[in-house]
């Protein structure tokens, strides 16, 4: 498993809508293929954009609840959150340059 | 604190069923497996294990607000409408060789498979 924290139904609120620096959720499932190709990328983000924005994981077969609220369908899915409203988001296995480029625009 | 760790896997029967499926599917198709045989292996392990539970082999990387609702109106069953009709399979299983991931191999052996959902 990873470093970035696993958020459930229960914390999200708090981990996530209420951080005071951007926060990127990974949207993942057990038996998805590309999750863990998209695992170690945001690993690698969470380092390298270490203090300015936070970086957490929901399981969206644990937490139902949050994967429906935003609508979640293909997985992975990644979001940001700023200010606790959702301001982007990218789907599938994507390259790190993909992934920072579009952090950098909330920072 | 949600992990993988108590994800279960799929019976062995199911395991084979689709792990022949998808050799033979990949063929028939002209798709190849992912240059990472672990995202192979964890998609036919979610394939068999929805087929288990849901009587249907449920796309596993996408969210279901219902699965029963989802397997029974087939759409995402594997092969998946976007599969059949555009060879698009976002899960990674089956992929065009001009994609970036594909690789090589159409076969993956039941051991193989185990090999990486064991430990994930």
């Amino acid at each position: 498993m990873s470093a970035a924290a696993q958020v459930t139904d229960s914390t999200f609120d708090q981990e996530v809508l209420q951080s005071e620096v951007p926060v990127l959720v990974d949207f993942w499932a057990p038996w998805c293929g590309p999750c863990r190709m998209v695992a170690p990328v945001v690993d690698e983000i969470a380092a390298q954009f270490e203090g300015k924005v936070k970086v957490v994981k929901v399981n969206t077969d644990d937490n139902p609840s949050i994967a429906s609220k935003y609508a979640i369908r293909s997985i992975p899915t990644l979001m940001i959150f700023k200010g606790g409203q959702r301001v982007d988001m990218v789907v599938g296995a994507v390259p790190k340059t993909t992934l920072s480029n579009t952090l950098e625009k909330y920072l | 604190m949600n992990t993988q760790d108590k994800t279960t896997q799929a019976s062995d029967k199911s395991l084979e069923v689709l792990r022949q499926f998808a050799e033979t599917y990949a063929k028939r198709t002209d798709t190849y497996f992912c240059v990472d045989p672990g995202v192979t292996a964890v998609v036919i392990e979610g394939l068999a294990k929805h087929k288990d539970d849901l009587g249907a082999p449920l796309c596993p990387c996408r969210h279901y607000e219902d699965k029963e609702a989802e397997a029974a109106a087939a759409y995402w069953n594997c092969p998946c409408v976007p599969m059949r009709e555009r060879k698009e399979c976002h899960c990674m299983l089956f992929l065009t060789p001009d994609n970036d991931f594909a690789g090589e191999q159409q076969d993956i052996s039941f051991d193989d498979i185990r090999g990486f959902t064991n430990h994930s």
